[in-house]
């Protein structure tokens, strides 16, 4: 706040502002942000206590935790969490370390640097339907993977139905989560690493450490910020994976690669118990904000430790 | 002071975020009242445009609904047209809004879905003349809009499904003619081993799939009250037809499509292609062959008949009106109007089959494929009319899939899906 009202003063005496400035200012985005998350949040949560009717003006009944309870016992609900669990962390790592490969070989100024920068962040900024698809079709029966493995390089006997089982469905979702994601990863390290004090550098240089000593000692821990960021940022990004599993396997075959939310759209949209479908969410966003709070404070605690 | 401020700015907060919402639902509330005041404006959903068809809704907003506004003055038609994957979640969040338009083309799995959370009109009651009207469409879509005893809508067009065989595969199995019975299929299977060709396809075990292998089979889902699934669904003679099946699937005649494979050729590509010799499907086939494969000459035959004869699934979209339509009278004009010659013919025309038996000559000399599906439809039967018919969709799905895949026997299959199937039935 000092920092941020110090380089205005002279404004200020010109024409004095009343404390309530910035809060008109902050008025139109918590506003939206009230009425699209907040009040729909807590709607959803209120409904997750009910045997919700959508019909507006029909009554609802009351049924306490039932939908919790339904939840804990429903066999397809654990697979879905197990599903969203492994996506997260098979994805997650990958996504950090090839980000962070990739970030450390673009540092270098070169003429291709923008080219590379671009061409790698190209998956991030595309659509996940159009991207969704063309991984379908890359691991279809007869798609161009199994023509390169089984048929151009010989590696298997027969061609593999990918998307037939739950177990090799969810390397072909994993692989797209990364294959997505690393861009996104690689330009958020690639920013941290721009911020890294070269007399650090120089200095670790003139004690003699090597490019591997160096980049422990000095780079990582100088990009640590951004490794926090981006492992609470995946981690939740993770487990709400959705339109990749939905445009990919819509959760199938028969619900075995279901992850937590296209099993609540099901269960929502499709059944139209929105009640059940609530109590998933809900499940999956107190998940999500332990996981997370979780994180913050190993990451708070490791970095005291470090100081 | 400073508190004074904040409750003040607080203040400020809450009525500026008030003005936002009353200023949205006043709005509403205006436009509520201007249709009002001006002549009736029927509000009309559907999505005859699904795919960029553009001929059915040109059929609909230059010459039909023009016909009926002359007809009918006073009264407007608006129709809107959704993409069919979205149209039932905008129905559903619009019910939950209260935002219904005053007609629905729905899809006939929906209707009892919607009847049961009370957003449809019961037509067999605010219509006077709904026997008359329903007495001149085939039963099997009739059937469709039933839930409680009260019917809910009129069928508007139909489908069904029958088998659609390429020459190709014929010929590679060296057989003049489709199979006519499951024997014939298992013989034709028996000449493809090693040719490549799967003889059937299909890309699920849902009751759209497997009801007209059950019911040709000479077994059921359910007993007549649709209340009972457990010795219907696990009866003898459908163990018999699943085994057929799950034996060709062991056999490789029939690709993993079936148990659910994403990455499968789909039937639409698999048929011209000679990956399949033979596929279930509708007639909007022929229009998707047109334009993709124009060499592609399939054949229509009726569904290969077993013990119980050749007895398909009916498939289409009922019209229905919305229980918070207020200008039911018009909307239930214009329910009439599409069981008119004039409408039913128009969107034949177009690849919506007819509900009327009586128009099915006429349909014929538009397109002969027609006729196999106009002659299937006399037996075709409608899938159980419950609520909860996406669920006995999954149940048989998720049932079934491990007996195809060997990892449960058939029998153990059917007996699960058949106790699952009952608790949904009962708890509709």
């Amino acid at each position: 706040m000092d920092r941020a009202t110090g380089p205005v003063p002279v404004a200020r005496s010109r024409r004095p502002r009343s404390s309530a400035t910035p809060y008109l200012f902050l008025l139109p985005g918590v506003a939206i942000f009230v009425i699209a998350i907040i009040w729909p949040a807590l709607q959803a949560f209120r409904m997750s206590f009910y045997h919700w009717q959508i019909m507006a003006g029909a009554i609802s009944q009351w049924i306490g935790v039932d939908n919790y309870v339904r939840a804990f016992r429903d066999p397809a609900f654990w697979l879905s969490l197990s599903n969203s669990g492994i996506y997260m962390l098979a994805t997650v790592i990958p996504q950090m370390a090839i980000g962070l490969f990739i970030a450390v070989l673009l540092k270098r100024r070169s003429p291709s640097q923008p080219l590379f920068r671009v061409l790698y962040y190209l998956p991030v900024i595309t659509s996940w339907v159009v991207v969704s698809l063309l991984f379908k079709y890359l691991f279809a029966d007869r798609g161009l993977v199994n023509f390169t493995l089984h048929d151009f390089l010989h590696l298997m006997h027969s061609d593999v139905s990918w998307l037939s089982e739950r177990g090799t469905a969810l390397i072909v979702i994993c692989l797209l989560g990364i294959w997505k994601g690393v861009g996104w990863s690689m330009m958020i390290y690639l920013a941290a690493l721009q911020g890294v004090p070269e007399s650090l550098e120089e200095a670790a240089l003139v004690d003699g450490a090597g490019p591997w000593q160096r980049f422990r000692a000095v780079t990582l821990p100088a990009i640590n910020p951004a490794t926090v960021f981006l492992s609470v940022m995946l981690v939740i990004g993770g487990l709400n994976v959705f339109a990749s599993v939905e445009l990919v396997t819509g959760g199938g075959p028969v619900g075995q690669t279901d992850v937590v939310l296209s099993y609540m759209y099901t269960q929502a949209f499709r059944y139209l118990d929105f009640g059940y479908g609530s109590a998933i969410a809900v499940i999956l966003a107190v998940l999500v904000f332990v996981l997370a709070v979780l994180q913050l404070r190993i990451t708070r605690d490791r970095g005291e430790e470090l100081a | 002071m400073k508190r004074s401020q904040r409750i003040g700015l607080a203040v400020a907060t809450a009525a500026a975020i008030s003005l936002v919402i009353a200023g949205c639902s006043g709005s509403s509330t205006d436009s509520a009242t201007g249709t009002k005041a001006s002549p009736i404006t029927l509000t009309f959903w559907g999505s005859y445009g699904n795919g960029g068809n553009s001929t059915q809704q040109d059929a609909l907003n230059k010459t039909l609904i023009p016909a009926f506004e002359k007809a009918n003055p006073g009264i407007t038609v608006k129709y809107v047209d959704i993409a069919y994957d979205s149209l039932l979640q905008k129905l559903t969040t619009s019910a939950a809004g209260g935002q219904l338009p005053d007609l629905v083309r729905a899809d006939l799995g929906w209707v009892p879905q919607f009847a049961q959370l009370g957003v449809l009109a019961p037509l067999s009651d605010t219509m006077s003349d709904y026997k008359t009207l329903a007495a001149a469409d085939y039963p099997g879509s009739v059937a469709t809009n039933l839930y409680k005893g009260k019917y809910y809508g009129l069928p508007l067009d139909t489908n069904t499904r029958v088998l659609i065989t390429s020459q190709a595969a014929l010929d590679k199995a060296g057989v003049s003619a489709p199979p006519k019975t499951f024997a014939d299929l298992e013989a034709m299977g028996a000449k493809l081993k090693g040719t490549g060709v799967d003889l059937f396809a299909d890309s699920g075990l849902g009751a759209w799939n497997i009801s007209p292998w059950i019911w040709s089979g000479g077994g059921d889902i359910t007993n007549a009250d649709e209340t009972k699934a457990t010795g219907y669904l696990n009866s003898p003679q459908n163990v018999q037809t699943i085994q057929m099946l799950v034996d060709l699937y062991k056999e490789k005649l029939i690709p993993n499509l079936i148990t659910g494979n994403q990455g499968a050729t789909g039937t639409s590509d698999g048929l011209p292609k000679t990956q399949y010799a033979t596929i279930f499907d509708g007639p909007w086939m022929a229009g998707i062959w047109g334009g993709q494969y124009p060499a592609f000459k399939p054949i229509y035959s009726p569904i290969p008949a077993g013990a119980g004869g050749s007895i398909s699934v009916v498939g289409g979209e009922d019209i229905v009106q919305t229980a918070s339509s207020t200008h039911a009278a018009a909307a239930q004009k214009f329910i009439r109007f599409t069981q008119s010659e004039q409408f039913q013919i128009a969107m034949a025309k177009t690849g919506q089959m007819t509900v009327q038996p009586a128009l099915a000559d006429q349909q014929a000399q538009i397109a002969a494929y027609y006729s196999v599906y106009s002659d299937q439809l006399k037996t075709a039967k409608s899938r159980v009319a419950s609520p909860n018919q996406s669920k006995i969709d999954t149940v048989l799905s998720t049932s079934l899939t491990p007996a195809f895949l060997g990892k449960t026997s058939v029998s153990a299959a059917l007996d699960g899906a058949a106790s699952q199937i009952d608790a949904l039935l009962a708890g509709s």
